[in-house]
């Protein structure tokens, strides 16, 4: 008979496909659970690269995409719950099951004296099983609603028991409490608020002026169990330190100051793009942990990172692009850091064949992880977002302080001596401008014409960006600071 | 002595007494007059702080910088520009003063909260042989009253740093602590 069980599962799989929500959609039900990619992916077993694609617009396909939908529906669901408790979350999941008031064997049936919330329908229920309010009989659980979801689709595999324990499962998941660093935030600005009884801008400016502390109490709180140790005082090598007291080091972070010589012929309306929390994402790098050890005429190493002395390429395509060791006036070696290193190896591997590859011939590395601050970024991020959705100005600048201040009294700071270290503020910076040049790379590529790239978060563009780059608030996304035409007749851009 | 090393740097292993880097330091974070004494503006700055009182001028006194009060006003008022010898005389009377002055809020805030936490990088061994090398790793602790190192560091006395460093608190951390006499830094907060 197992044949014909797998036939029978084949031609399901073969059946309609499983409606899903549009990706945005698919992005803002996980976010609003505050489920993370890797919660959601554990849950689907796939990898969190895998979600990410999905909500950027990649459509599972077979088993996983019932599953996925299942998840989804499940989410939209629980939080239409929460809003109005009228619509029906899991009416299939309950009527899938015989509609007997006699549980299983293995629930537990407690009998509630005062009746509590259904976990299913949000309505008053007498019964507890295994834990959870709800209604025993369905009928109960539908009362007043309309069917939301589309029928059982084919393929799904629904055993009696578990939808309804599926059901349950996020629902004691998903709306924690924010603890954490998270809650470490939170608590900040409503005690600042409350101390300045409400007043927003008294209230913004003292979460300013500790920005700095908090930072830091941040960054403990989300190595709490990490791996590695943050080391904050480790002898720093002479390149790294500042010639005098108000010099600058040998570090060359390739910071873009182009402006494109000549436009294409005809008047041009140029869109002044900002990429959104520049310095907040280029904490996600590949940061050295250690001390930095010296070594002369190594290949480079994925594992480790630092500075490195590179004879950067000759750049030809100035025309149109900027070069990605920004606008260097001095010739000769010069010192990178990591991010610039592995874009021009980027740019030189084959697939991309921009330019030669750099020759490398000192560096200054140490053993290297991209986690180091992943945690951190990570809090931010989901902070400001939130903070962006509520509107709310004081959380927003308190972020915003937050990180751009960590990142520019990491070093030799008088503001911060809790960190020591030049060398992950010139690569945090280096990988902000690295970011900039890569959606400049991405603009050139979706045919829109580069004008201008400049500093962390500047990028003037021709043509119709909106199809290459979302628009919005978010970190992924840009927003439009300025809209000018350019003539052809003087040559050279006006604003 | 138990745990000390004896000959240090005779198999190439490379670094400096953590005491002596616990007191540069403590001179970084004490921070001061950046410009060298040597350039104008520096020795001003410097002769200005050491004859803001008489209590300052007492202090410079006794830091060894003996010249009279009629040599100072000349040296103030640029009609005479010090000495080779009298520029060093001068800086460190700075240096000294400069100690003794911020030695008690640095004590305070090395003292607050429960103490500072203090990394220990490890001595350098790439110039040892490889099986004379030792598996020394980068160490971290707390230390929780600075009053000793302080006060030795404010008086100039390094031997009493050296004491107050290797004898009182390097045994906290445990095991190995003699490894860690000589480092290649030795980091921390004010």
């Amino acid at each position: 008979m197992s044949d014909f069980d797998a036939i029978d599962s084949l031609l399901a799989s073969v059946g309609p496909q499983t409606d899903l929500p549009d990706p945005e959609a698919r992005r803002a039900l996980r976010e609003q659970a505050q489920l993370s990619k890797a919660q959601v992916a554990r849950a689907l077993g796939v990898s969190p690269s895998t979600v990410s694609a999905w909500e950027a617009g990649r459509d599972p396909a077979g088993e996983v995409r019932v599953k996925y939908a299942y998840l989804l529906d499940g989410l939209s669901a629980k939080l239409a719950t929460d809003t109005t408790p009228e619509t029906e979350p899991a009416v299939e999941s309950t009527a899938a099951e015989p509609a007997s008031s006699e549980p299983e064997g293995g629930d537990e049936v407690e009998v509630l004296t005062a009746p509590e919330l259904c976990v299913l329908c949000g309505r008053p229920a007498g019964v507890r099983v295994e834990g959870f309010a709800q209604h025993l009989d369905p009928a109960e659980c539908q009362d007043g609603t309309v069917e939301a979801r589309p029928a059982p689709v084919a393929g799904r595999p629904a055993p009696a028991s578990k939808p309804s324990e599926r059901a349950k499962g996020p629902a004691r998941r998903a709306f924690q409490e924010p603890s954490g660093p998270v809650g470490l935030i939170h608590a900040a600005v409503e005690g600042a608020l409350a101390e300045h009884r409400g007043d927003v801008e008294a209230a913004t400016a003292a979460l300013l002026k500790k920005a700095i502390p908090d930072a830091m109490s941040l960054l403990d709180e989300t190595r709490k169990g990490a791996r590695y140790d943050v080391i904050a005082h480790p002898a720093i090598p002479d390149i790294l330190k500042k010639q005098t007291s108000r010099g600058a080091d040998q570090i060359w972070e390739a910071r873009p100051k182009w402006t494109r010589a000549e436009l294409p012929p005809g008047v041009h309306e140029v869109t002044a793009l900002d990429i959104n929390g520049a310095y907040l994402s280029a904490l996600k790098t590949h940061l050295p942990l250690g001390q930095l050890e010296h070594t002369t005429g190594m290949p480079h190493d994925r594992r480790r990172a630092g500075v490195h002395l590179i004879t950067p390429p000759v750049w030809e395509h100035d025309a149109y692009l900027p070069s990605p060791i920004g606008e260097r006036d001095e010739p000769g070696p010069l010192w990178v850091t990591e991010p610039t290193l592995r874009l021009l190896l980027r740019l030189s591997s084959p697939k991309c064949g921009l330019c030669e590859a750099p020759e490398v011939h000192e560096s200054y590395t140490s053993g290297a992880t991209e986690n180091l601050l992943e945690k951190f970024r990570i809090t931010l991020k989901d902070v400001r977002d939130t903070a962006i959705a509520d509107g709310d100005a004081v959380t927003l600048e308190y972020v915003k302080a937050m990180y751009s201040k960590f990142v520019s009294t990491m070093g030799e700071s008088n503001y911060n001596r809790e960190l020591y270290r030049p060398d992950w503020m010139h690569i945090i910076r280096s990988q902000a401008f690295a970011n900039l040049w890569m959606k400049a790379l991405k603009a050139h590529d979706e045919g829109l014409a580069v004008v201008r790239a400049m500093g962390t978060d500047e990028l003037h563009v021709i043509g119709d960006w909106r199809r290459v780059f979302p628009e919005g608030r978010g970190v992924t996304e840009v927003k439009v600071k300025d809209l000018y035409t350019a003539g052809t007749d003087t040559m050279g851009e006006e604003q | 002595m138990p745990e000390r090393n004896s000959d240090f740097g005779r198999f190439g292993a490379s670094g400096v007494r953590g005491s002596e880097l616990v007191g540069r330091k403590l001179d970084d974070l004490a921070g001061g007059i950046a410009t060298p004494v040597t350039a104008k503006r520096g020795l001003m700055a410097r002769l200005n702080y050491l004859t803001r009182s008489e209590h300052a001028r007492q202090a410079a006194r006794d830091a060894g910088l003996t010249v009279t009060d009629r040599t100072l006003k000349a040296w103030l008022e640029g009609k005479r520009r010090p000495s080779a010898k009298n520029l060093k005389k001068i800086d460190d009377a700075y240096r000294v003063g400069r100690r003794q002055n911020v030695a008690r809020h640095l004590l305070k805030r090395l003292n607050a909260n429960g103490g500072t936490r203090v990394e220990i990088h490890p001595l350098n061994q790439s110039g040892v042989a490889r099986p004379l090398q030792r598996d020394v790793p980068f160490r971290h602790m707390n230390v929780r009253r600075w009053d000793r190192i302080v006060g030795a560091w404010a008086a100039g006395d390094h031997h009493g740093l050296d004491a107050a460093w290797t004898d009182d608190i390097l045994p906290d951390l445990g095991s190995q602590y003699g490894a860690y006499e000589y480092c290649t830094n030795v980091g921390f907060a004010a």
